[in-house]
């Protein structure tokens, strides 16, 4: 009916102002649905293969992303891992540096005390030497002097009365024994 | 050596026994003995075979001269003249003991510095015999180095009362 009518009519004139003419739809409409057609046979499968592979492409990105991430936050760790043993060997070593002082700060202490202790006893034994030393000296000295006086005095001072009387008493002593 | 000096003591004490001088030429010769052994000089002088031996006999009589009887003087100028100046100290030693033994007795070397009476002598005499059970022959030998007091030996017995001996002591005590 429709295309009775459209044959009836002048093709090249157009009912309404807004509307084209008929053929003009129906090829216009015949080859927008070839178009469209073609469109979706031929271009759709390339286009939606083109979409998959961008999304697989975007997905690999993503994907190398968060290994990249992964990897960063993996390093990261690491780093602050090592910072965490760096800090804690760097403790270490001074609590072992501290401990190695104390130990030779006490070792030194020790050691003085005892060098101190060894010197204050040398010390005390050259003294005791020093005096009895002297002490023996001083007593050989007095011996020597006195004797040379006794020897260079006595025999003047005794008398013959005192000579007498040390022989009467020696034969007295003598007599008087056994 | 030693029977040589046995011979020359036997000697000196027959003459001296002949002589009937015994007892003052033992005391005599003592008395020399003690003497030479205190005296380098004299000893050296009648011990030097460069000197001769009429010079050593001279020595010898101006040594003793009158101080001596004549049996000691002689005794020793022979001993002198034969060469044995220097074993005349033993020889006399040996005459001493020689004579002390003959009457029984011990010799009793007595230092003193001064020297003894008879009475003390014979007081101590008494007295060593006391104390060493023996009857002694007194030699007394005046010695200053004793400084007072007396220092008497018999045999290996050595009774010291000198003042020479108390100041050692006091010495080795300082």
């Amino acid at each position: 009916m429709i295309n009775v009518s459209l044959l009836a009519v002048d093709p090249a004139e157009s009912p309404h102002w807004l509307f084209p003419e008929l053929p003009e739809i129906i090829y216009g409409g015949i080859s927008s649905v070839l178009i469209f057609t073609a469109l979706w046979k031929f271009a759709l499968p390339q286009f939606k293969k083109a979409l998959v592979a961008r999304t697989e492409r975007i997905q690999k990105e993503l994907d190398a992303s968060a290994e990249d991430l992964a990897s960063a936050q993996t390093d990261a760790a690491g780093i602050r891992q090592a910072l965490g043993d760096i800090e804690s060997e760097r403790s270490r070593m001074l609590n072992e540096a501290k401990a190695q002082a104390e130990a030779m700060l006490a070792d030194g202490r020790t050691r003085l005390t005892s060098e101190i202790a060894d010197m204050e006893a040398r010390a005390t034994a050259d003294l005791a030497t020093v005096a009895a030393r002297s002490g023996d000296e001083l007593r050989a000295e007095i011996g020597r002097v006195s004797a040379v006086a006794i020897d260079a005095v006595l025999p003047s001072v005794l008398d013959d009365a005192t000579h007498q009387s040390l022989i009467e008493n020696f034969i007295s002593k003598v007599g008087a024994s056994r | 050596m030693s029977e040589r000096i046995d011979g020359y003591a036997r000697a000196l004490f027959e003459i001296a026994r002949a002589e009937g001088t015994i007892d003052e030429v033992e005391d005599e010769l003592f008395r020399l003995a003690r003497t030479l052994e205190s005296n380098d000089a004299l000893r050296n002088a009648l011990t030097d075979e460069r000197i001769p031996v009429s010079r050593r006999e001279g020595i010898v009589e101006d040594l003793l001269g009158n101080k001596v009887t004549n049996t000691t003087v002689q005794l020793v100028s022979m001993v002198v003249a034969g060469g044995r100046g220097r074993d005349l100290p033993a020889i006399i030693d040996k005459l001493v003991q020689r004579a002390s033994s003959a009457k029984q007795l011990e010799v009793a070397e007595v230092r003193s510095a001064v020297g003894l009476s008879a009475d003390q002598q014979t007081r101590l005499a008494a007295a060593l015999a006391n104390a060493t059970g023996k009857q002694v022959n007194v030699k007394v030998i005046v010695d200053p180095s004793v400084i007072g007091g007396i220092v008497a030996t018999v045999g290996d017995t050595v009774i010291d009362g000198s003042i020479r001996s108390r100041l050692d002591n006091v010495k080795s005590r300082l």
